[in-house]
């Protein structure tokens, strides 16, 4: 229809320039459009004193008016000349470039026949044909990488992974040397990286070349369950309680009931119970980290009755245990049970070391777990290389004068820069007794400290559990949440308390004391600070969980050392390496990057990092890491996995015969699983793609009109045409409807 | 108006003997247990504090609880002149006042600390055998003072095998934390009670030896500290007496102090 009012597809009015052709300038134009009006104006206003006249009052003269107006702008616009300038690609000088997604998801069965036999099947019902009679055509098949290929059959969706951008941008370098002048893209637009960064975009809109789309397959499944997404910490220490986050998409089973697992080589590690919501959802499991070594976890969710597809249950993570035993320093300022009790808990924790300065008198500290008889002989640290040598720090029931000011200074850094943990416990000199407020560590308290003394009580607390610690490893002592809500309930009472204050934005309240007179106060609040994270626990009175419930009760131990391995996660070493994908699926670039740091935690600039990666066949290679610019301190570099399997990197970093530390990261790459995931139409990016490069996106039905409308490009080898607009349809039925509406309305007041 | 004043005093009345009535339980109702009852408390005697010298009450083999017990042997002035130096000398945080404790509740629980005076003559049962052994597994720690000679020995193990029968008694060695924790207590000597003064004897019966032993659990730690063949309470008691010798009483206040802060930091 559109095209048979306006002459031309819609695509060319899209593309093309609006121009006038006639000699007269625009100005004149408007002047005649203006003179035409006013005139008009001037002669609906003298209409004679007849019946006829007297029926034009009101708005019907401006009505008549504006009616005639337009028709004499119309034909004096028609006088002018108006025409379409587009670049249209010269007929058989021009390569249409036709990618079909050769991916795995393109073999998925749909009502008609695989994605990819529909694809096949709307290019050779014509759509080729067409193609053909006008321009060069080249047929690739994509996986990773486009391929040529000469006939359709050699499609066979065999490709473990779709990286639409990648290749793409492979198609718009071959633009440099052929006439390319458009892209048809045949897809599910599964793009097994996620998308197309903004980079690839530009690149292709670059060359100006046009991309249409053809999108095929469901954009969604009726009943279907996926694992969109698992996040763990990427390490951990031996036997340390782990929190991983799961993201869960359901279509059809809203208020269903599944199984969420972790399993290891086959064996169930962890497993819970969820409630399947609307869209998307997160949910948390907890399991055990067990002993050092690198753990290939797989989370699932079992599939439920009726499932479409059922490849997108499972996702692999790779978490690296690590045989490390961090110290924690725990300065203590007085006696007290609570002391006695979490050197306890954490004495049987073999995978940490608690290392305690208590002062007993005066002038006497009585230290424990040290290394050496010298370790912490002059008091608390003063200097950065000897207190950033530990992973946590405890602060009792020490008021703020008994450090010096570099030492408060230097306390803030330790969560700053050295990004360790830093824990504040309640006492009668601790937090609002102890004058934090002032010291320069009081931006590390996840809570604004009251302005006021008598915080501390020794009253007799309730506890409870707030919302963000029913699924945090710190206050996990029940696997199952409820139990766990109800076990936090059922804990003696604390035997003391200490009103901390309000929790400061961003801050997380994970436990709560419930006052006698019912008031409601915040227990354990933590919050990252810097490269580091901090917490409150406003009391000193844990203790009475140890010695007021049954001996067989592990509440106490259990919440210490999940607290202080809390506490020391991720604070880092000198050297530190990471990587944002330790899974790599169906990619074999692994970006690395080293975080080299002093004694001191300052960063290093002149190290020289060198990473050597070991692969799943025992070959070896050792490669350089390269300093970033703007970054001081750190060393990046991106190496290839070659093949699928798991590899370790072993870093090292030296400034000239001095070693500053070394690291292990493990990754592993996998391939055909990606592939699995999101394999619904991704029509949203389909659209996107065409959109930003110019082009269309089109159904499959719709794809005969593309042959035609393909023309309007601006790569390739092109050709400005002038289409004239006059004789459009349009124009000869808007001059009727002008006449027409005026005569009806005439007729209707009776002054015909 | 006059009703009014005799509800007033009627009201005034009842708060007093609740008061008084509080008061007693906190501390008191051993009438008949104990010699001085009707001691005068230190104006900050219910100050709530992080440390109190919690005194254990206890059956004796004689005695039961019944007329003047052992368990309240030097009490309350050993306990309330030693915690003042407790007070002095340590950062901890120490309540003026004793506290009783017995087996018989869970309220023990919450006193992790424990001193029991003359076990020579306790006797307890079998429930409390079971309380006090769960208390000293939990974590709690009980030191053992005042008793003398072979026969008392053996009562003391009748009872203290009950609790922890399968754990052995063990002489503590110089190099122990205990001895260091605070005070280094390597030159250690017999601390007679006040009988040293009309009697001149450092021992009592056939205790000549003082034995400073222990039952540890399985981790390492103390959980029952055994003064044998001395008189601490004693010492502490009578410290302020002219006639008792001060380095006894010198020696007993360090002993204590340690035994207090290793039972805070193991």
């Amino acid at each position: 229809m559109f095209e048979f009012l306006f002459k031309y597809p819609a695509a060319a009015f899209a593309k093309g320039e609006l121009v006038l052709l006639g000699r007269w300038p625009l100005w004149l134009l408007a002047a005649g459009v203006l003179l035409a009006a006013g005139a008009l104006a001037w002669q609906i206003r003298r209409r004679p004193a007849t019946r006829a006249g007297a029926a034009l009052a009101g708005l019907r003269p401006a009505a008549v008016w504006l009616l005639q107006t337009c028709l004499v702008a119309l034909v004096l616009l028609l006088v002018w000349h108006p025409a379409l300038s587009i670049a249209t690609l010269k007929p058989e000088q021009n390569i249409v470039a036709v990618l079909i997604d050769d991916s795995r998801s393109m073999a998925l069965s749909e009502e008609g026949g695989t994605r990819l036999e529909q694809a096949k099947r709307t290019l050779a019902s014509g759509l080729l044909a067409d193609l053909g009679r006008r321009f060069q055509v080249r047929l690739y098949r994509f996986g990773t990488s486009p391929a040529r290929i000469e006939k359709l059959e050699q499609a066979t969706a065999g490709a473990g992974a779709s990286h639409i951008g990648e290749s793409l941008k492979e198609i718009a370098a071959e633009a440099t040397s052929l006439p390319i002048g458009a892209v048809v893209l045949l897809s599910d637009g599964a793009d097994t990286r996620g998308g197309i960064d903004l980079e690839t975009i530009g690149a292709i809109r670059r060359h100006r070349i046009p991309v249409h789309t053809i999108g095929f397959g469901r954009e969604k499944f009726a009943r279907d369950i996926e694992l969109a997404g698992v996040e763990t910490p990427a390490r951990a220490l031996p036997d340390s309680r782990l929190a991983a986050q799961v993201r869960i998409r359901q279509q059809g089973y809203a208020r269903a009931k599944a199984r969420l697992a972790v399993r290891e080589s086959g064996k169930l590690v962890a497993s819970r119970e969820v409630v399947l919501a609307n869209g998307e959802q997160t949910e948390a499991v907890m399991f055990q980290a067990g002993p050092a070594g690198a753990r290939n976890l797989e989370f699932t969710i079992e599939p439920l009755a009726g499932e479409e597809n059922l490849r997108n249950n499972a996702v692999a993570q790779l978490v690296n245990v690590e045989a490390l035993k961090p110290r924690v320093l725990y300065l203590e300022g007085e006696p007290r049970w609570e002391f006695k009790f979490i050197r306890r808990a954490i004495e049987e924790d073999t995978g940490l070391q608690l290392v305690s300065m208590l002062r007993t008198t005066e002038n006497k500290v009585y230290r424990q777990g040290i290394g050496d008889p010298k370790e912490l002989e002059q008091g608390f640290p003063a200097r950065a290389e000897e207190l950033f040598g530990f992973q946590g720090l405890i602060i009792g029931s020490v008021e703020s004068g008994y450090f010096t000011p570099a030492q408060q200074e230097l306390i803030r850094e330790f969560a700053d820069r050295r990004g360790g943990g830093v824990l504040f416990l309640g006492g009668r000199a601790a937090l609002a007794e102890g004058g934090y407020a002032r010291a320069p560590f009081a931006e590390l308290l996840p809570v604004t400290l009251p302005e006021r003394k008598g915080t501390f009580l020794r009253e007799e607390t309730g506890v409870a559990l707030a919302v963000a610690g029913r699924d945090h490893v710190v206050c996990r002592l029940e696997e199952r949440p409820e139990k766990n809500d109800e076990r936090w309930r059922k804990l003696p009472p604390l035997a003391d308390h200490q009103q901390a204050g309000e929790p400061k934005p961003g801050a997380l309240v994970l436990a709560e004391m419930k006052t006698p007179g019912g008031r409601a106060l915040p227990l354990l609040v933590t919050q990252n600070y810097g490269h580091g994270r901090t917490a409150v626990f406003a009391t000193g009175g844990s203790w009475r969980w140890q010695m007021l419930q049954e001996l067989s009760d592990q509440s106490h131990e259990l919440f210490w050392r999940q607290m202080l391995r809390w506490l020391v996660t991720g604070a880092p070493g000198t050297v530190a390496a990471s990587t944002p994908r330790p899974v790599v699926s169906d990619e074999s670039r692994v970006p690395l990057r080293v975080a080299v740091r002093d004694k001191a935690f300052r960063p290093v600039a002149d190290a020289r990092v060198q990473a050597r990666m070991m692969g799943p066949e025992g070959a070896a290679e050792t490669i350089e890491l390269e300093p970033r610019a703007q970054e001081p301190g750190v060393y990046e570099t991106q190496w290839t996995a070659e093949k699928a399997g798991s590899y370790v990197a072993e870093i090292e970093a030296r400034r000239g015969e001095e070693q500053l530390g070394r690291d292990v990261l493990m990754v592993r790459r996998e391939d055909g699983v990606a592939e699995n995931f999101r394999t619904g139409q991704n029509r949203e990016l389909l659209e996107r793609l065409s959109a930003q490069t110019g082009g269309r996106y089109y159904r499959p039905a719709e794809a005969a009109r593309l042959a035609k409308e393909i023309s309007y490009s601006e790569a390739g080898i092109t050709v400005r045409e002038l289409r004239d607009l006059w004789d459009m349809p349009f124009v000869f039925l808007l001059a009727l409807a002008l006449r027409s509406t005026e005569w009806l309305l005439r007729r209707k007041w009776g002054v015909v | 108006m006059r009703r009014r004043v005799q509800l007033l005093a009627v009201l005034l009345g009842i708060a007093l003997c609740g008061a008084l009535l509080a008061f007693q339980g906190r501390f008191r109702g051993f009438r008949g247990e104990v010699d001085n009852d009707d001691a005068p408390l230190p104006p900050d005697w219910n100050e709530k504090t992080e440390y109190t010298f919690a005194r254990l009450r206890y059956p004796s083999v004689r005695f039961s609880y019944r007329f003047r017990g052992n368990w309240a042997t030097d009490y309350y002035k050993a306990d309330r002149q030693f915690v003042q130096g407790v007070r002095r000398l340590t950062r901890i945080h120490t309540r003026s006042i004793e506290q009783v404790v017995d087996l018989d509740s869970d309220e023990i629980y919450k006193w992790p600390w424990i001193y029991a005076v003359e076990v020579g003559h306790w006797d307890l049962s079998e429930a409390q055998c079971r309380k006090l052994r769960d208390y000293l597994l939990r974590g709690g720690f009980l030191m053992v003072d005042d008793f003398h000679g072979t026969w008392e020995w053996d009562v003391f193990m009748n009872s203290m095998q009950r609790v922890l029968p399968d754990r052995p008694v063990v002489d503590l060695e110089n190099k122990d934390a205990l001895f260091h924790v605070l005070y280094d207590l390597e030159e250690r000597f017999q601390v007679p009670g006040i009988q040293y003064w009309y009697s001149g004897r450092n021992y009592e019966q056939d205790g000549i030896e003082p034995r400073w032993r222990a039952i540890y659990d399985d981790k390492g730690r103390i959980m029952v500290a055994i003064c044998h063949n001395m008189d601490l309470g004693d010492a502490w008691e009578w410290a302020d007496h002219p006639s008792y010798p001060e380095p006894y009483a010198s020696l007993a206040y360090r002993i204590g102090i340690n035994y207090i802060i290793y039972a805070m930091t193991h």
